[in-house]
This record gives C-alpha cells, sequence and structure tokens, in this order.
C-alpha cells in the first residue's frame, strides 16, 4: 500500500509563496511513490471553533460541517503537511480556526479516554509544517510552532520536520530562494522512504 | 476630554472566563466619571479574515466591506484599546487572530504608505490592555498569543511598553475564573492603573 500524504493549504491567497512551497514537498512525496492528496481551506466550508466545550461530553463536534470529514481524511493518511504563510507572527485565521476544531479529538484523548496512539503509531505517523514569512527575522516563526505542536500532538502525528524559508520580500518570491523549493522536494522524498522504513521494520518485527 | 475605552471581547463564547476577565476591568473604569467604555463582542462584529491580497498597500484601506469598517476607526480613534481572548491550542482563537490579520491595512498605513495611522495629538497617549485565559495550567500556554498580540498593538501606534497583559491560565470550564483566587483583584488594579497612566500623558 502506497504511503498516504495530505497537505493542507492554509493560505488565503491561492498559488502564493506557501502554496508554491506545499506543492514542491507534495512534488518530492508523489515522486517517491506516495499517494497524495492537497487540501485548499479556503475553498472548504468550515467554521472555528465555538469554545462550547461539549465535545468535552461525548466526543462529538456539534458543528457539522466539511471540517468533521476533512480530520477522517487526516486520522486516515501516514503523512500531513499543514502549510501557512505566517501573518501577524503567527499562523493564518483559516490554518488556527481548522486547527482549534481538533478540540473534539483532544477531548476523546485527554477527558474521555475513549482515544489511544501508541508510541509506534505516532511514530509512523510524520507531521511537517510548511510556512513562509517576508520579514528576515529569524524568529518569525516561533510563535506558530507552538500551535502546530499542539497539532499534530492532539491527532497522534511526530512533529517531524519544518519547511521553512523567511525573507520572501527579499527573494521576491519562494521561486526565487535559492534553496527552499529543493529542499522542500527533498523532504518529501525523505518523509515518504523514512515511513516505508518504519513500515518494514514492523513487518520484520512481525515475522 | 474623555478618556476612551475600546474594549474587543475576542471569544467565540460568550460571557466565558477571558470575556469576564474584560468585564472586571471595564466595570472598574466605568467608575471614573471621565471614562467613556464602548465594549464590542468580536463574535457579533462581523469581521471576515484578511485575503491576503496586498491591495491596502495600494489602496490604503481593504477591499473587503464588512464589521471592520466600523471597528478600524474605533482602533484608531480610542486612549485605551482592551482586547480579551482565550488560548485554543496554544494560541489565540482563530476570531481574533483573523481580526488581528486583517490589522495589515494599518501596517500598511504606517510601514509601506507611510501615512499616520492615528491622529498626531493621539501619539504616545494611548495604552493597550491585554487579557486572556487559557485552560492549561503550564506557564507558557501564552507564549505562541504574545508576539501576535503585539503586532497588534504596533501596528495602531501602541508600542511595547505601553502595554498592559493579564493572563491566567488553569480556567477552563465555563465560570471557572470565578473561583480564581486573584484575577478579579488583578483586574481591577490593572484598570485603576491604567486610567491613571493615561490621565498623566493626557495631562488630566
Amino acid at each position: 500500500m502506497p504511503v498516504k500524504v495530505i497537505g493542507l493549504s492554509g493560505s488565503p491567497h491561492r498559488h502564493g509563496n506557501t502554496e508554491t512551497l506545499l506543492d514542491a514537498f507534495l512534488e518530492g512525496t508523489r515522486d517517491a511513490g506516495a499517494s497524495v492528496e492537497k487540501v485548499v481551506l479556503k475553498e472548504l466550508d468550515y467554521s472555528a471553533c465555538r469554545g462550547c466545550n461539549a465535545c468535552h461530553k461525548d466526543g462529538e463536534c456539534i458543528v457539522k460541517d466539511e471540517a468533521i470529514p476533512l480530520f477522517d481524511k487526516i486520522l486516515d493518511v501516514d503523512c500531513l503537511a499543514v502549510a501557512s504563510p505566517i501573518y501577524s507572527m503567527g499562523i493564518t485565521a483559516e490554518l488556527k480556526g481548522l486547527i482549534d476544531r481538533a478540540q473534539y479529538i483532544w477531548a476523546r484523548k485527554f477527558i474521555l479516554k475513549t482515544l489511544y496512539f501508541t508510541n509506534e503509531h505516532i511514530r509512523s505517523h510524520k507531521g511537517i509544517f510548511i510556512s513562509t514569512a517576508g520579514q528576515d527575522w529569524d524568529y518569525v516563526f516561533d510563535a506558530a510552532f507552538p500551535a502546530i505542536t499542539a497539532f499534530f500532538n492532539t491527532i497522534g502525528f511526530e512533529y517531524y520536520d519544518n519547511i521553512i524559508a523567511n525573507q520572501m520580500d527579499r527573494w521576491k518570491g519562494v521561486k526565487n530562494h535559492p534553496t527552499a523549493l529543493a529542499e522542500a522536494r527533498e523532504k518529501g522524498d525523505k518523509v515518504v522512504r523514512a515511513i516505508e522504513g518504519i513500515r518494514q521494520e514492523a513487518e520484520a518485527k512481525g515475522k | 476630554m474623555p478618556i476612551k475605552v475600546l474594549a474587543i471581547a475576542g471569544s467565540p463564547r460568550r460571557h466565558g472566563n477571558s470575556e469576564t476577565l474584560l468585564d472586571w476591568v471595564l466595570d472598574e473604569m466605568r467608575k471614573e466619571k471621565d471614562v467613556e467604555v464602548e465594549k464590542i463582542a468580536l463574535d457579533e462584529a462581523d469581521v471576515r479574515p484578511c485575503k491576503g491580497c496586498n491591495a491596502c498597500e495600494i489602496l490604503n484601506e481593504c477591499v473587503q466591506r464588512d464589521g471592520m469598517d466600523v471597528l478600524g476607526p474605533k482602533i484608531t480613534s480610542c486612549h485605551v484599546m482592551v482586547v480579551s481572548a482565550p488560548i485554543f491550542c496554544m494560541g489565540i482563537n482563530a476570531q481574533t487572530k483573523a481580526m488581528i490579520d486583517r490589522f495589515q491595512v494599518f501596517r500598511s498605513r504606517k510601514y509601506v504608505l507611510k501615512v499616520p495611522v492615528v491622529a498626531p495629538e493621539l501619539k504616545g497617549k494611548r495604552l493597550g490592555v491585554f487579557l486572556s485565559t487559557a485552560g492549561q495550567d503550564w506557564g507558557h500556554v501564552f507564549n505562541g498569543a504574545i508576539p501576535t498580540v503585539k503586532c497588534m498593538f504596533h501596528v495602531v501606534d501602541i508600542p511595547d511598553r505601553d502595554i498592559h497583559y493579564l493572563m491566567v491560565n488553569k480556567v477552563d470550564e465555563k465560570g471557572a475564573i470565578l473561583s480564581h483566587p486573584t484575577a478579579k483583584q488583578d483586574a481591577e488594579n490593572l484598570a485603576r492603573d491604567v486610567i491613571t497612566e493615561v490621565r498623566a500623558r493626557l495631562g488630566q
């Protein structure tokens, strides 16, 4: 079975720097033999979390929209790439809106304790954060990491790597960046091979 | 001159912990005769996310027509801007993040078009207050939100030294803040300190 990869594009801006970087990553995974899907969040119909905590009682979200089937898909893949540009030192409202909706999965894990991910499961499910920023500060991504870390942790993925490039204003776009796109393609290849390696290890142990 | 306080309750949950913290601050401020308080619930303000189109760098305004048309002038003309928001998933909640991203138009004015964001007589006389609550008991639970909050205040001419914070962790279920040992007192003290400071800056 091929390694399943899903890439979420959290930018409101189609085919911009972040989505282009995500595309390069996905191309790398496809070339390595993965089955790949890309989801553009701005084209989905979902609302942000209401903070009602109803999910703390039964592990279900009361908001029935396109976020729920998307989470079903996310929980079914081996590799999840989450892409967002940096706006105001954080991820976009579109991506944060989706991440906040994972509260019902968090509630299953930590309140109801009906969901548990083994270490093996976490190790074989890889999460990648992809981002670009106009600013040249190295710390421009720092405030985005805690939400991404919490998200991968909630859904049972290992936070495997970042593909991030700043100074978009200086380079006049990711296409002119000296290394970013090649690095993204390489990391796509690498993560698929890593997941395949873990599968082979598990099979060898099983025998 | 009355001191104008604009308060934005950023939580999608009405009258929850972060909004209660805000109400404590505002109730204390309202006791002062020279203070005018306006409170807006972001959940009812119809503010959509930024489209990332960068048109504001040329047009000096946003291409979207929504609640931000009403909110924008209030934000740039108040003396004290208070924002309350809960922490969801280690960051500021998405609804508040959407509003902050719309401050891009102020950023364009300040750094690209280089036109004034606030009236000259308000410069150096504005204070910001950020109030937050989080369920987790980790002290670092607010760290992801603070840089975004700073961005928000900076682009409307409220520098770091003029931002006041009150962030209360370990309050999750609705009403949990009511049994917090110090939050109400801290909120009232903060309110008095902020009004005293603005009066001094205005020479009142």
